[in-house]
């Protein structure tokens, strides 16, 4: 199949896109939390693959290296929000629109369960305030199944380094969770 | 059950939300979209660059750049001419005067 990719195949392209979609959406999804920006970098994903299948050479899965390439965009989508947030401000006083602040906010993953919608938002939240890494490693582990082993070959970093991000995550969760309560429960 | 107990539930609660989420699927038609995308970014190379062109201080800085270029031609031009009407002078009056100096040969050898 890469053979075919890397000859310009069309329907090698197609099936590419059809066994892969979910898993690259479902990804970007998890970091972005938003499903209009999910599509786009799907959509850059599959591109950015088509147009570089020649550079890849086979040393890893490419279910792996589909994974770097969505988490490469869609930090890089975060970067661009961010700075777009800094002059969130400005845009304000010229009239922008501040609406997608409190949609992040708001965000609901179509996978989780019902009830556990409300608490799985808490934890999204809690998610945008620890480093970039930790929240990398537990997303793939969490919302993709990945096991410690597969997140060290997407990360590029070894088992250890993974479980030792996963550790850092969940305490880093814990305590953002429990500041996030303390403050809610006292309001009450 | 006092606070810090409840708030130790909530925070597990939480944390195991992302339990048994199933995987969110990506909107209907993709393929075809990507495909849109990529005939669209092939097409648009050129609409890119007249968009570009056109926009406002692109324009306007191009448009500076030319009259700063014609000033700058139209300067150094003048400065030039100046220069070589004040050498055809100097080259006028020694000609009127016969400001050459003449040697002894040429003095000995005058022509008719």
């Amino acid at each position: 199949m890469i053979e075919q990719l890397q000859q310009g195949d069309e329907s090698a392209f197609k099936k590419l896109v059809d066994d892969w979609q979910d898993m690259v959406y479902n990804t970007a999804l998890g970091i972005v939390k938003h499903a209009d920006d999910a599509d786009d970098i799907t959509q850059e994903v599959f591109i950015q693959a088509y147009k570089s299948i020649s550079s890849f050479k086979g040393d890893s899965k490419l279910s792996t290296w589909l994974y770097r390439i969505t988490l490469s965009k869609a930090l890089d989508h975060e970067k661009k929000k961010k700075r777009k947030k800094r002059f969130g401000f400005m845009q304000s006083l010229f009239g922008g629109d501040v609406e997608e602040q409190v949609l992040a906010a708001e965000f609901d993953h179509p996978g989780v369960q019902l009830e556990k919608k409300e608490k799985a938002r808490e934890l999204f939240n809690a998610l945008n305030q620890i480093p970039g890494k930790q929240r990398i490693a537990f997303t793939l582990h969490k919302l993709e199944g990945q096991s410690y082993q597969e997140i060290a070959e997407i990360m590029n970093t070894t088992l250890y380094a993974v479980e030792s991000l996963m550790g850092r995550a969940k305490a880093s969760l814990k305590k953002e969770l429990k500041n996030y309560y303390d403050n809610n429960i006292a309001e009450k | 059950m006092n606070k810090q107990e409840q708030i130790n539930k909530l925070v597990e609660e939480a944390l195991t939300s992302f339990d048994d989420a199933k995987r969110a699927a990506a909107k209907p038609y993709l393929f075809t979209r990507i495909q849109a995308r990529m005939n669209k970014e092939e097409e648009s190379v050129w609409e890119k660059a007249g968009w570009l062109i056109t926009r406002p201080a692109v324009a306007f800085t191009g448009i500076c750049l030319v009259v700063l270029i014609n000033a700058a031609v139209i300067f150094y031009s003048k400065a030039t001419i100046q220069v070589t009407n004040t050498e055809v002078a100097v080259q006028n009056t020694t000609d009127e005067f016969s400001y050459t100096v003449s040697g002894i040969y040429d003095i000995e050898n005058t022509q008719p």
